[in-house]
């Protein structure tokens, strides 16, 4: 097997090592529900619980509420996406 | 977040245990969402919360406008034992302005 490839690189090679790339960086969690969470990924596990940073919530694209911090339970994510426009630039 | 806090952060359950003897809110399915005081939880979410508001929200469509209400209904309970399956989100007390 080649060195390890760089962290986030498109050649990762499973949803595990993704997920460990994507620490510390601007995330989308959306739910089953359809609710979007707009944040900085701190950390998950293997429940797919997520803690997050500066979340923001939205409803049907609208910001409904600001966390400093949230938790969420992992059985209510439908995806995790990484986000390309920075958080200052907002919705 | 500090740095130490950042780094006492290694899992997300870690953020609920920093929450200990805390006011917290917490966001229910159905349309619930609670502020108490984080007294116990375990790896479910299932939590004990005391001196807790419970808000629950409904819509109602009026008959003749069909207009939609949001009404908030509030109550209040001493003392509650949460059942971690029905939680979607946790938020701590923020630590900064």
């Amino acid at each position: 097997m080649s060195g390890t490839e760089k962290a986030g690189s498109g050649t990762t090679k499973t949803p595990a090592d993704f997920l460990k790339s994507i620490r510390g960086r601007p995330v989308v969690v959306k739910l089953n529900s359809g609710v979007d969470y707009r944040g900085i990924l701190a950390c998950l596990d293997g429940y797919m619980n997520i803690a997050m940073e500066q979340t923001e919530e939205y409803v049907n694209g609208q910001l409904k509420n600001k966390y400093g911090d949230a938790f969420i339970r992992g059985n209510n994510v439908l995806y995790i996406s990484t986000s390309k426009r920075t958080l200052a630039e907002g919705a | 977040m500090s740095t130490e806090e950042e780094s006492a952060v290694k899992e997300p359950l870690d953020l609920i245990r920093l929450s200990l003897d805390e006011r917290i809110y917490v966001k229910l399915r159905s349309d619930r969402e609670l502020r108490g005081k984080l007294h116990a939880y375990d790896q479910h979410l299932n939590m004990i919360l005391g001196d807790v508001e419970e808000i629950i929200t409904t819509v109602e469509i009026d008959d003749e406008t069909y207009e939609e209400i949001v009404r908030t209904t509030k109550r209040t309970v001493p003392f509650l034992f949460v059942r971690g399956d029905g939680v979607i989100l946790v938020s701590p007390p923020l630590r900064t302005a």
